[in-house]
């Protein structure tokens, strides 16, 4: 393939619309043509960079409210109130209470008293309150709390794991334990929504897409896939691990320059999962589906986006 | 035809928002509203409220006003549910929507004031020419360097360019919401991404020699 052909195709090449066998060329052609391979590389610079163009904008929260007003339909009630005379407005007052008001008001006392009742029984619970707190050994144990302790005797010494705030010299000691429990962990501690463990990447970018890829990459690993399925529609999926690729690539290459390599290997492992998602056709196979999940749970990749707190 | 189901998940970061994601398709969150579920088309808001806004921002520059066309252009969505076809993604045909709404508002300012405005800076200003590093540019000042250069754009060089680079749309879908021929948009895009280059270029330090 002659070079200007091959410039010519590039953004195409690059926007992925290019047919199987001009794509392969060209392929091939930029494993040895150093000047096309330049422009290529900085046609992906150049898109890297839009990727991260924010327009530091968000939906405001009450436009949908604002929707909705537009889109309920009017009441058709277009009788117009009679006029009251000051002689209604004073029979009023004295009038004895219709059946809906009084029937309002019972309710609303009624409310008040299981209130008031709730309110008795819950500030005689907190007079001896008790955590529930998971332990190294993967069980539950009920421990007094430290506003109790003053007035109960010493309570039995329970080993608490505390992974984040944990001192350091401590938290050395337990490293070990940690990623040997990892996935029972996953189970018993339910931190799959936990944020805890980016507190150490320092980036809020980074914390925030790994969480919505942590989210994505769940939502694949928990889906159950049957032989008896048509097609499953990953429409969604598609486009959002697409966004997040891009992402991804920007990230990983701005932990690279400034050798935060822990997070680095973290963002190399998501992407060829995070590639394989965003070349699902729309109406996915099951199976394809399928090899996408065992992958994601051979390689514990979720587990390892919840442990990025440890790469400290 | 069987869907993903699975946890809550919290996109794009929008305030309160429940995504709904895998637990409903498109099409299935089409037939519930068309059968008059407004939860159902809640879950469409929440899912493409953030892109539409984004799209809408890019072509007219103007918080305020992107605000105004989101909201038009998903109650224009509401009315007009049951012309969407079933073969078109629901995601094509809301931007489809929200160019027509976003056209319709540049026309009437252009009218009145012949140019497209600049959200809270009026001037194309470019005259700072001092490239400096691409690391202090990632941030705001990059942004607002982009948003100028997208701004200068023509309207529909514009248009192609998001949908194409902001959006990921593939170009089969940007015809289809532009009404563009595939040529047409193939050399607006070309053209697009060479305007941008130029003005980003001297700010961006990157050595394009595409």
């Amino acid at each position: 393939m002659k070079c200007e052909i091959c410039r010519d195709l590039l953004e195409e090449y690059l926007d992925a619309e290019l047919r199987a066998e001009e794509a392969e060329e060209i392929s091939a052609h930029l494993i040895t043509c150093v000047q096309c391979a330049a422009s290529y590389a900085a046609l992906t610079a150049e898109q890297e960079m839009f990727v991260r163009y924010d327009r530091e904008i968000e939906v405001p929260s009450g436009l949908w409210d604002s929707i909705t007003t537009e889109i309920t339909p009017a009441t058709s009630v277009t009788e117009t109130p009679a006029k009251s005379t000051l002689f209604d407005h004073l029979a009023g007052l004295f009038r004895f209470p219709s059946l809906s008001f009084a029937s309002a008001a019972a309710v609303l006392l009624l409310a008040l008293m299981i209130g008031a009742f709730y309110l008795l029984r819950h500030n005689a619970n907190t007079q001896s309150p008790k955590l529930s707190v998971a332990v190294d050994n993967n069980e539950r144990r009920d421990v007094k709390s430290p506003s109790a302790k003053d007035d109960s005797p010493a309570p039995q010494q329970v080993p608490i794991r505390t992974p984040i705030k944990a001192p350091t010299v401590q938290k050395n000691l337990v490293v070990a334990n940690r990623k040997q429990n990892r996935t029972a962990e996953i189970d018993h501690f339910d931190v799959l929504s936990s944020d805890l463990g980016y507190q150490d990447l320092e980036d809020q970018d980074t914390a925030k897409h790994i969480e919505q890829t942590q989210n994505l990459l769940r939502s694949i690993r928990n889906v159950t896939v049957s032989d008896s399925d048509d097609e499953i529609d990953v429409t969604y999926d598609k486009a959002l691990s697409r966004r997040l690729l891009n992402e991804n690539i920007v990230l990983r290459r701005d932990a690279e320059m400034k050798a935060k390599f822990p997070t680095k290997t973290l963002l190399s492992d998501l992407e060829p999962i995070l590639i394989d998602i965003a070349n699902l056709p729309d109406q996915a196979k099951p199976e394809d589906v399928r090899v996408i999940k065992e992958r994601v749970q051979k390689t514990e990749i979720v587990a390892e986006l919840l442990g990025a707190g440890d790469y400290r | 035809m069987k869907r993903l189901a699975v946890e809550e998940l919290n996109l794009e970061g929008q305030p309160g928002s429940f995504a709904g994601t895998l637990m409903n398709s498109s099409a299935d969150l089409v037939t519930r509203a068309c059968q008059g579920d407004q939860e159902a088309f809640r879950l469409i808001f929440e899912r493409y409220s953030r892109p539409v806004m984004s799209f809408t921002f890019d072509m007219v520059n103007d918080r305020g006003l992107a605000e105004e066309l989101t909201q038009e252009t998903f109650v224009r969505a509401f009315r007009n549910l049951r012309s969407m076809r079933e073969e078109t993604k629901l995601s094509t045909w809301l931007f489809g929507i929200a160019k027509n709404v976003a056209r319709e508002s540049i026309r009437a300012r252009v009218r009145t004031r012949n140019q497209v405005d600049l959200d809270d800076e009026a001037v194309l200003d470019l005259s700072d020419t001092a490239p400096e590093p691409v690391d202090r540019l990632l941030g705001k000042e990059l942004n607002q360097h982009i948003r100028r250069a997208l701004a200068s754009l023509d309207e529909d060089r514009r248009m192609v360019f998001t949908l194409k680079v902001f959006h990921q749309c593939s170009y089969e879908e940007i015809a289809t919401i532009t009404g563009f021929s595939l040529a047409k948009l193939k050399t607006d895009l070309h053209r697009a991404r060479a305007e941008m280059r130029r003005r980003i270029r001297p700010y961006a330090g990157v050595g394009y020699e595409v």
